[in-house]
């Protein structure tokens, strides 16, 4: 152990260090408090999380581990990692007022593995933009004919897009506003009531003209919506029915059908509605959108060329 | 308009089959073209079935289990045909004729109760992509470990075989993939949120990591081929329990978001 080339044991005792490292830090500090990772914390990490990185890359020749991040002897280790805790999470129940195993998104093992995964894409993602360019500038500039490997561009996409979704994703949970109302007919409604049960007022009112419902033979739901008036502070009404699966989008926020009281009978006067915001979701997007255009090249390209199992290697 | 319902299934499917089976003896007879006539013939005759049913039913047929079954079957099936068509391995045909045969037995022998409710959160144009794309990749990773068995069984995995198992993969988690992602921008929709690590989506988070692996491991340079054909199988095993083992899962009862009422 520990002779260079480094392999894959050597990922996995990094990989068992940080484990390590995250318990040693559950019993010290207790879990991760996610509420603390708000505007503007979280842009400050994200900085810092990438500076981190460059520097890393920067200086990939003076320092061994900097190196061996990016390869696959540490990231093959570090998935089987983050398959195992992911794992356990799928077969611990998970609860609101747990403890360790059972929150383990709060849990530090959990969280490490995931972060320093992340870490890895965010190398390789550098190293395989560099790859690139060097592709791109020879094919431009050399005389020779060279073969693009198109077949391998799959691979940046899905790191990149992951990259983009987990980072924005952990990140900006804690900016996200999630607000439950409920809306009776007849009467105005402008306070919601926050994740923590706190009561908010809103800018907007909300008024339920009509509820409706539609059931299967079997009693069970098959349609329920509300029709809403809302207004505006600028003094716009609007006219619009929220339903299962069909939002009303309003200034940055979506407003959800989120349910209703059945204890209240068939003629139902109120209405359960959702109001969310997530300022990061269009960074998530475009993660998503990238990885979604990463499994199209996967797919287009999967056994077209010979060279197919071949890794992007760099310099 | 005649609509056939689950009665009529077994003509259909023996209809199907019986033009699955001659294609995939014309495929071993060398005659590619007849055969890939024939298969898609039965993949006529079977799709046809399943928009019947889909009429009948008033919503796509996607939602028990043996309705995914029946996809399931029609995918295997559509999955040689495009294996067969794009590197012409002439015993892909039969295997996907007897995967796809396993899976109409199963639905014959065992219909599970088909009725017409579909919940709210279930009626979005999301709904038959979403499971249409799930059950394709799982129809090439199920392909994908039955060659990876194969191998182990013969005790030497040929150089040949690795291609395969690796388009197979490929192909595989790039629709596994399409599916997590449209299940994540349908969920944003349905329940304001795109992942809440509800135990469905925690098991496709593991399957998908799962299979992360094995792409990696493929990619090492001095690698234990026995190691990653085992590694195929495991992945398998998580997606049976994504697909339909957390119904049986303790740690899954009672804990999801998708109900609501509240």
């Amino acid at each position: 152990m520990w002779n260079k080339p480094w392999s894959i044991k050597e990922g996995f005792t990094i990989g068992a260090g940080l484990i390590i490292l995250g318990l040693m830090l559950q019993i010290s500090v207790g879990p991760i408090a996610w509420n603390y990772c708000r505007w503007p914390v979280n842009i400050i990490l994200l900085a810092v999380f990438a500076a981190i990185i460059a520097i890393f890359y920067i200086f990939r020749h003076k320092v061994y581990f900097f190196n061996f991040i990016g390869t696959l002897q540490s990231g093959v280790p570090t998935i089987v990692y983050a398959v195992i805790l992911t794992l356990i999470l799928g077969l611990t129940r998970q609860t609101v007022d747990g403890e360790w195993l059972n929150d383990m998104l709060s849990f530090w093992p959990f969280v490490l593995i995931y972060v320093y995964l992340d870490f890895t894409l965010g190398i390789v993602i550098i190293k395989q933009c560099h790859t690139w360019f060097l592709y791109i500038s020879k094919v431009l500039f050399s005389k020779n004919k060279i073969v693009f490997p198109y077949s391998r561009l799959f691979s940046t996409l899905f790191h990149l897009g992951l990259f983009l979704t987990l980072t924005c994703a952990t990140l900006g949970n804690a900016d996200m506003h999630r607000l439950k109302t409920i809306v009776y007919t007849g009467r105005a409604e402008w306070r919601a009531m926050d994740s923590e049960n706190r009561i908010r007022e809103l800018n907007i009112t909300f008024e339920l003209k009509k509820f409706t419902i539609e059931t299967y033979e079997d009693g069970t739901p098959k349609r329920y919506a509300s029709d809403l008036t809302i207004y505006t502070p600028d003094g716009q009404t609007i006219d619009t029915t929220i339903e299962v699966n069909h939002p009303f989008k309003y200034k940055g926020w979506k407003i959800y059908q989120s349910g209703y009281d059945p204890s209240s009978g068939p003629f139902h006067q109120s209405s359960i509605l959702e109001l969310i915001k997530d300022p990061w979701l269009p960074w998530v997007y475009t993660g998503v959108y990238i990885m979604l255009a990463g499994a199209v090249f996967m797919f287009l390209f999967s056994g077209k060329n010979p060279q197919n199992n071949k890794s992007l290697a760099v310099e | 308009m005649i609509m056939f319902s689950w009665d009529t299934f077994i003509y259909f499917s023996i209809l199907s089959l019986l033009f699955w089976v001659s294609g995939a003896i014309a495929a071993w007879g060398e005659r590619s073209k007849l055969a890939l006539t024939l298969s898609i013939g039965g993949l006529i005759v079977f799709f046809g079935y399943i928009l019947n049913l889909w009429m009948l039913l008033e919503r796509p047929p996607l939602r028990t289990m043996g309705e995914t079954r029946l996809w399931y079957s029609f995918f295997l099936a559509l999955a040689g045909v495009i294996i067969y068509s794009r590197w012409k391995y002439k015993w892909i045909l039969s295997f996907s004729t007897i995967m796809a045969g396993v899976f109409i037995m199963i639905n014959l022998l065992k219909p599970e109760i088909h009725d017409k409710t579909l919940m709210p959160a279930l009626q979005s144009p999301w709904f038959a992509p979403h499971v249409i794309v799930y059950m394709f990749a799982y129809a090439l990773l199920g392909a994908a470990t039955l060659v990876a068995i194969y191998s182990l069984l013969k005790k030497t995995v040929l150089s040949t075989e690795m291609p395969l198992i690796n388009n197979l993969i490929n192909s595989g988690v790039a629709f596994l993939t399409f599916g997590m992602l449209f299940g994540a921008l349908w969920a944003k929709e349905a329940w304001g949120h795109y992942w809440s690590w509800d135990p469905k989506e925690t098991w496709a988070a593991i399957t998908w990591l799962g299979y992360m692996v094995y792409l990696h491991y493929s990619l090492m340079p001095r690698q234990n081929r026995r190691v990653a054909m085992w590694m195929i199988i495991v992945c398998f095993v998580l997606l049976q329990m994504c697909w339909w083992g957390i119904n049986y899962l303790p740690s899954a009862q009672a804990t999801s978001v998708h109900t609501y009422t509240s």
